[in-house]
C-alpha cells in the first residue's frame, strides 16, 4: 500500500482571506544519480510534477527535479473568494498520477 | 521459513502457569487473559543482524546473554624505559573514528589531530604532559585502566585489542606532547559549551513526522482477516476506548511465557493466537501495530507493574543486566546513561533513563524509519562493539521493564521523532 497524500486546508474561510495550504507526497525520490552496491545506477523515479486547482481552475503547478528531497512538502498560500473543491495531483515518473482533494466553506 | 519458527499447529492453549489454584475460579480468570501463543519464537531465527550494521563479530566479548570477555589483568604490565612513539599518529589514532570512538569520544585532547566535537564524559586531558604521570602509568591506563580504577567505565583499549601496543605507545607519545589548555575554534567545539539537544518538533503531525503513516497502515491491518479468518476488529471493535491505557502499563511480567513482553511481542503471539496473522517482532506490520497501540495510549502516564513477584524479580534482573559490561568497549547501560548521563560522547548526547522510552517506537529522521525499543537496545549493543540479541530475547524484556519503570510518570508520546 502507497502512503496516501497528507493534506491540511482550513476547513472554513472569510471571503477573500488568504489560507494557508500544506501538502505532503509520500515518495521516495530516487534522483537517478544514486548507484546501487554492486555499482549499477539506481533508476530515477521521482514526483515530476505537482498541480494545484481550485474549482476546476488552476492555481499553479510545479515541476519537480531529481535534486529534491524524499517525500516533497509544498506550503502555500491561497486567496479565496468562494466555497469549493482544492484539488492536487501528483504524477510520478512511472505515470502514476495520485490526486487529493478538501472542501472549504467560504461563509 | 516461518512455519518452523512456531510448531506447526501450536495453537495458544492457555495454560495459567500460576502454580496450583485450588481456590481459583479458572474459567473467569482464564477468560481475562488475552490469548497468547507462548511457544517458540517472536522473532526470526537464527537472528540476523539488520542490512547496513556493522558486521563485525563480537562473540568473544560479553553480551546480555553470556559472559565472554577476557578478564581484567590484575597488574599493570612492565614497561622497561621511557617510550618512544610517534605522537603524530598517537594524534590521529585517539581521534580515530574506526575505534569505537576512540579517547576524543570522551575526553578534550587539545588540538588532538586537528579533529572536531570532541566530548566531556572524561577529564580534559589537554595539561596531561604537564601531570608528570610515568610512561608506564600512561600505557597502563591506555592499555587497561582498571589496573588503577577498577570502577573506571573506560574501554580496556589493550586488554580488548582494539589498540596494538605500538599503537598505545605513539597515544602515549602524543599524551605527553598535550601541554597547554584546548582552544576551540568554535562555541560548539567546546562541549561544556555546547547546548544540550532539545526536540521541538510536533511528533504527533503527519505532515512532520512519517511515523504517523504507520497508523493509517495499523488501521488497515486492524480489519484484516489473519489465516483464522478473524481480524482484530472482530474482538476489538472500539480500540480507541479498550487500549486507551494498555500500552502505559507495558511491557509486562507475563507467567505464561516466562519472560517479560513488550507490546511488540504481545502482538506477535497474541495475533498467532487469535487471527493467525504472523506479525514477527521487527517485521514493518508489527511496528506498525506497536506504534498504533503506543499513539492510543498517547497522554497516559507510563505506569508498569514491579510488584508482582515475577515482575519484581525481572525488575531486579533487569536493574543487575543494565550494570552489565558489554562488548568490546566495555559499557554497561549504566555507563552511558548513568554515570555520564547528560554529557557529551563526542557529538552525541548522553541521555538519563527518564525521557529514553515515553516516545518509543519512534521515527527515526536520519534513517527513515521506525524504531521499537529492542531495536534500540539492540543498536545500544552493536554501537558499543557487542553482539545483540534477538528482539524477544528475555534479557531485553527484563531491561525494557526496568527502564520503563524509570519512566514512570511521563506521558506517552507515541510515535516519536528522533535524529
Amino acid at each position: 500500500m502507497a502512503d496516501a497524500p497528507k493534506i491540511r486546508v482550513p476547513k472554513t474561510a472569510k471571503k477573500g482571506e488568504i489560507v494557508e495550504i500544506k501538502t505532503l507526497m509520500p515518495h521516495i525520490m530516487e534522483s537517478g544519480q544514486r548507484k546501487d552496491k554492486d555499482g549499477k545506477t539506481i533508476p530515477r523515479k521521482i514526483i515530476n510534477k505537482f498541480v494545484a486547482e481550485f474549482n476546476g481552475k488552476p492555481l499553479f503547478s510545479a515541476d519537480m527535479d531529481p535534486a529534491i528531497a524524499a517525500n516533497p512538502y509544498l506550503q502555500f498560500s491561497a486567496k479565496v473568494n468562494e466555497s469549493g473543491t482544492f484539488k492536487f495531483t501528483w504524477t510520478d515518473d512511472d505515470g502514476t498520477v495520485t490526486t487529493s482533494e478538501q472542501k472549504i466553506e467560504v461563509a | 521459513m516461518r512455519a518452523g519458527i512456531w510448531t506447526a499447529g501450536a495453537v495458544a492453549i492457555v495454560v495459567l502457569a500460576t502454580g496450583v489454584m485450588t481456590l481459583a475460579p479458572a474459567n473467569s480468570q482464564a477468560k481475562k487473559e488475552a490469548p497468547l501463543v507462548t511457544d517458540g519464537d517472536a522473532a526470526a531465527r537464527p537472528w540476523k543482524r539488520y542490512n547496513g550494521w556493522p558486521a563485525r563479530d563480537y562473540s568473544k566479548f560479553n553480551t546480555l546473554a553470556n559472559l565472554a570477555s577476557p578478564p581484567a589483568p590484575k597488574e599493570p604490565r612492565k614497561i622497561a624505559g621511557p617510550i618512544e612513539g610517534d605522537a603524530k599518529k598517537g594524534a590521529q589514532l585517539v581521534a580515530d573514528r574506526n575505534r569505537g570512538g576512540s579517547c576524543l569520544a570522551c575526553h578534550v585532547m587539545g588540538p588532538a589531530g586537528g579533529a572536531n566535537l570532541p566530548g566531556n564524559v572524561a577529564p580534559d586531558l589537554s595539561e596531561i604532559g604537564n601531570a608528570g604521570r610515568e610512561d608506564e602509568w600512561l600505557f597502563n591506563y591506555v592499555y587497561d585502566g582498571r589496573v588503577y580504577n577498577p570502577e573506571t567505565v573506560m574501554p580496556p583499549w589493550g586488554t580488548h585489542g582494539l589498540f596494538t601496543d605500538d599503537e598505545i605507545k605513539d597515544i602515549v607519545a602524543f599524551l605527553k606532547t598535550l601541554k597547554a589548555p584546548a582552544v576551540f575554534k568554535t562555541a560548539l567545539d567546546n562541549p561544556d559549551k555546547r547546548a544540550a539537544p532539545v526536540e521541538k518538533r510536533e511528533n504527533l503531525d503527519p505532515l512532520e513526522n512519517p511515523g504517523m503513516w504507520t497508523v493509517d497502515k495499523a488501521q488497515e491491518l486492524w480489519k484484516q482477516a489473519g489465516s483464522k479468518g478473524a481480524a482484530c476488529v472482530t474482538c476489538h471493535a472500539t480500540p480507541e476506548t479498550q487500549f486507551k491505557s494498555w500500552a502505559a502499563s507495558m511491557p509486562k511480567w507475563e507467567p505464561r511465557v516466562g519472560k517479560v513482553l513488550g507490546v511488540e511481542e504481545f502482538v506477535t503471539r497474541h495475533a498467532k493466537a487469535t487471527t493467525g496473522a504472523d506479525w514477527l517482532m521487527e517485521t514493518d506490520d508489527n511496528r506498525a501495530m506497536s506504534v498504533y497501540l503506543h499513539f492510543l495510549a498517547n497522554g497516559e502516564p507510563i505506569k508498569v507493574d514491579v510488584a508482582s513477584a515475577g515482575a519484581k524479580a525481572a525488575w531486579e534482573r533487569g536493574k543487575e543486566l543494565s550494570a552489565r559490561k558489554v562488548g568490546q568497549l566495555n559499557f554497561a547501560c549504566t555507563d552511558c546513561h548513568g554515570i555520564s548521563a547528560n554529557k557529551w560522547i563526542r557529538g552525541q548526547w548522553l541521555g538519563e533513563p527518564k525521557g529514553q522510552y515515553d516516545h518509543f517506537p519512534t521515527w527515526r529522521t536520519s534513517l527513515q524509519a521506525v524504531w521499537d525499543i529492542r531495536q534500540r537496545f539492540q543498536w545500544c549493543s552493536v554501537n558499543i562493539r557487542g553482539d545483540e540479541l534477538p528482539p524477544d530475547a528475555k534479557e531485553y524484556g527484563d531491561i525494557e521493564l526496568y527502564l520503563a519503570s524509570q519512566n514512570e510518570g511521563l506521558k506517552l508520546s507515541v510515535p516519536g521523532i528522533r535524529h
